[in-house]
């Protein structure tokens, strides 16, 4: 019997970035092919339902996108902090500071100019995400205490923050509701096609995507971050200021997050609700790492979580099956993509072959 | 880039049972909501492919992948595609599970007229918007919503498709294609609140509540003041969940209220859950929305049943009829949306008959649960003795009654 063991892969090859989402989408169909056949629908027919049809209307096709404009967000910002080795698990609880910052503002920017209001909120959200993100990235350079740990924790620290608002002085006093009051009408991030919820922050998403590759492959600052993320003891000795790298990565990480809520806030909810984010935070960490941490891998990732949400939503009803069905699918592609990121850093060996350690 | 690739090709070999279901089917509605457009509104070329729903029988069971077969029914004028969109799963045992009994009731009477589907499940607020306008895009010429938080993202939906006709169980907002449906409970929490008075020796009773909202004040307001009219000091505690349907929280909540010492616990919340931790601290239950007894049947007392099926059906017909028009219907014990189940073993027969002539009293119109004299908690009068408070009044109610212990959170 051949013997298996895993062994350290020195780089991943070239090969299996683009491989991977494939290979994920592939075992999540095995997986939860089961689980589809006992509900009583056909594998084929699921995924099709699943990852096809979603591409085959104009309006489907749009909801992807408004899916993955949060994503394209949050991706960013994470992608931005792991590239330079700054472990930012909080974007999710900076994404809903940013929510909080754009809420607050947005009913109060109401005889404003509709650029002058969004520019605004953006600003408010920005910074608010970013000082949700400063405490850990303080604590980090100046304690070196694990900003994994303390990035997490604050995320139930914001929600709570949420919950409060809306459970007290920002409940909504026409309804008693826990919905925040709605921005004013020139706090509406404009839809960018008639019959559509498709709006301008999946622009501004897009924009900051090429903005955060542009400089990050394209820039002596750029350069510096990865020389931070690769080895700090090397950029050390380069003579980069790792601290401060570190520092600006966070930071620059939590306001694009921040932004991410207010992109909800101003274009899909108009309001801040305890559901304004089912976990984007929390789901751009896959985005980043499906897409290698590289940007066009964050859009990428974006899209194909864009998608099977989208999917999912209709694929339960379209099938008859429950519609639990389509959330164990979502989640099953993100645990699949976790797992198989372990093929990044290692690959399988027949004992006995191979480099020894 | 592979597997979007992969899907793009499957999609071009797959796309042809692309239908327009809307076209066909929006007619009826469009004519009975005075504003028919014709299939303008709902004509956006790409249309939406007409699989899956099933026919007949259970909505779940029979839905077959054959697209083909099933769009040709969709296109049959005479058959009306009603869709049901749930807050919690149907297996809830309370107002989801009361819902989904309506829609089989609905299917039952009306057989190949109708062709219904649900879904469970479904987030409030701005995610719900997508699920309701791929509904209509599917073709569902008749679509209801059974929970609050639809409401903005309803009326969104139903302005984009004024051919498609709209209804929402306790919301307030309405459109020429979107209607409200709901009743008062109050009726029944009146009736609850005496039985749960008279099995209270402490006269301390609790309440485990979803929201301060309306619906949910004038149901706590309503049982305190079925309460005191059996036990004038009872009192009613109140602990605030903020969601319909949570069974850990719901059931923690009870137990929260029984630990500050009530011995009968109310609710307003989806499942049984707040039951069953009466049961096991030997208290005594109220339910909501359904016959609970199964759940916790030592502490079964009674509960406010929901009663949607004739709802459904009446409106599934006006549509059918094209005389349906967008009204706020709030119905009642008189015509039967609102009853109350059969009372548990810890209800005694003299409580039983007391219970039931109030009954007969309200349903003959006798009796209004809220009659003056009526105080607010800080004792100010809130209903002149003698009067009835109207409904707009009961709809807004934004106060607690003396007797009710708690407080709604800022307003």
């Amino acid at each position: 019997m051949t013997r298996l063991r895993w062994e350290r892969r020195a780089a991943p090859p070239a090969w299996l970035t683009p491989a991977l989402p494939v290979l994920a989408v592939a075992a999540t169909f095995a997986l939860t092919a089961v689980f589809v056949v006992l509900s009583g629908a056909g594998p084929l027919a699921a995924f099709n339902e699943l990852f096809v049809q979603p591409l085959t209307t104009r309006f489907t096709v749009l909801e992807i996108l408004v899916s993955a404009t949060p994503l394209l967000l949050t991706g960013t910002a994470v992608a931005v902090a792991f590239r330079t080795g700054y472990w930012n698990i909080g974007a999710e609880g900076q994404l809903l500071a940013g929510a909080i910052a754009a809420a607050g503002t947005g009913t109060l920017v109401g005889g404003l100019p509709r650029p002058v209001a969004l520019l605004a909120m953006g600003a408010a959200g920005a910074a608010a995400g970013l000082g949700w993100a400063l405490l850990p990235a303080l604590l980090r350079v100046r304690f070196d205490i694990d900003e994994v740990v303390t990035t997490l924790l604050l995320n139930p620290v914001a929600l709570l923050l949420v919950t409060g608002l809306l459970n007290g002085p920002w409940r909504d006093p026409a309804t008693g509701f826990p919905e925040s009051e709605r921005i004013a009408a020139s706090a509406e991030l404009p839809p960018l096609l008639a019959r559509s919820r498709l709006h301008l922050g999946f622009v501004v998403a897009v924009a900051l995507v090429a903005v955060a590759w542009f400089v990050t492959t394209r820039t002596p600052a750029g350069v510096r971050l990865r020389a931070v993320g690769l080895s700090p003891h090397a950029a050390r000795f380069a003579g980069i200021d790792v601290r401060r790298h570190l520092l600006g990565a966070a930071l620059v990480s939590g306001a694009i997050a921040g932004l991410a809520g207010v992109s909800e806030v101003a274009g899909i909810q108009y309001r801040l609700t305890e559901g304004v984010s089912p976990g984007y935070g929390y789901t751009g960490i896959v985005v980043a790492t499906l897409g290698a941490l590289s940007l066009p891998g964050v859009a990428f990732g974006a899209l194909l979580l864009g998608l099977v949400n989208v999917g999912a939503g209709t694929a339960g009803r379209r099938l008859g099956v429950p519609s639990q069905l389509g959330q164990v699918v979502q989640a099953t592609l993100l645990l699949v993509v976790v797992a198989l990121l372990v093929l990044r850093r290692y690959r399988i060996v027949r004992a006995g072959r191979g480099a020894r350690p | 880039m592979g597997a979007l690739t992969l899907a793009l090709l499957a999609a071009a070999c797959g796309g042809e049972d692309v239908t327009a279901p809307a076209d066909t089917g929006g007619a009826t509605a469009g004519e009975t909501t005075g504003d028919a457009t014709g299939g303008t509104a709902t004509g956006d070329a790409t249309g939406g492919t007409a699989t899956g729903t099933a026919t007949g029988g259970t909505a779940t069971g029979a839905a077959t992948p054959d697209a083909t077969g099933e769009a040709t029914g969709a296109a049959d004028g005479d058959v009306l595609k009603v869709a049901f969109v749930y807050v919690g799963p149907v297996g809830d045992a309370g107002w989801t599970f009361r819902h989904d009994v309506g829609r089989q009731e609905l299917e039952e009477a009306l057989g190949d007229r109708v062709e219904t589907t649900f879904l469970e499940s479904v987030p409030e607020g701005a995610q719900s918007e997508r699920v309701f306008e791929d509904l209509a895009r599917q073709g569902n010429q008749l679509i209801f919503a059974t929970s609050f938080g639809y409401m903005d993202q309803m009326l969104a939906v139903a302005e984009k498709y004024p051919d498609v006709v709209f209804e929402h169980a306790t919301g307030f907002k309405t459109a020429e294609n979107m209607g409200t449906y709901f009743g008062a409970a109050e009726e029944g929490r009146y009736l609850e609140g005496m039985a749960a008075a008279s099995a209270s020796p402490s006269g301390e009773l609790g309440y485990v509540a979803a929201f301060p909202i309306p619906e949910v004040l004038r149901g706590i307001n309503a049982y305190t003041l079925g309460a005191r009219s059996v036990n004038p000091d009872a009192t009613v505690r109140v602990v605030w969940t903020s969601t319909w349907f949570g069974p850990d929280i719901e059931k923690e909540a009870a137990e929260s209220l029984l630990d500050a010492g009530v011995d009968v616990v109310g609710q307003h919340q989806d499942t049984p859950a707040p039951g069953q931790a009466a049961e096991e601290a030997g208290a005594k239950w109220t339910g909501y929305n359904s016959d609970m007894e199964e759940f916790a049947p030592e502490a079964w007392l009674t509960a406010t049943v929901w009663d949607w099926g004739p709802y459904y059906i009446r409106t599934a017909e006006a549509v059918l009829d094209g005389t349906w028009t967008s009204e706020q219907y709030y119905g009642n014990m008189a015509d039967g949306m609102v009853t109350i189940a059969d009372f548990g073993e810890s209800v005694d027969d003299e409580t039983a008959a007391m219970i039931e002539t109030r009954r007969q009293e309200i349903t003959d119109g006798e009796f209004a649960p809220f009659t003056g004299p009526i105080t607010n908690q800080a004792g100010e009068e809130v209903v002149a003795d003698g009067e009835v408070a109207p409904l707009e009044d009961l709809l807004a109610t934004d106060y607690f009654v003396e007797g009710v212990i708690g407080e709604i959170p800022a307003q």
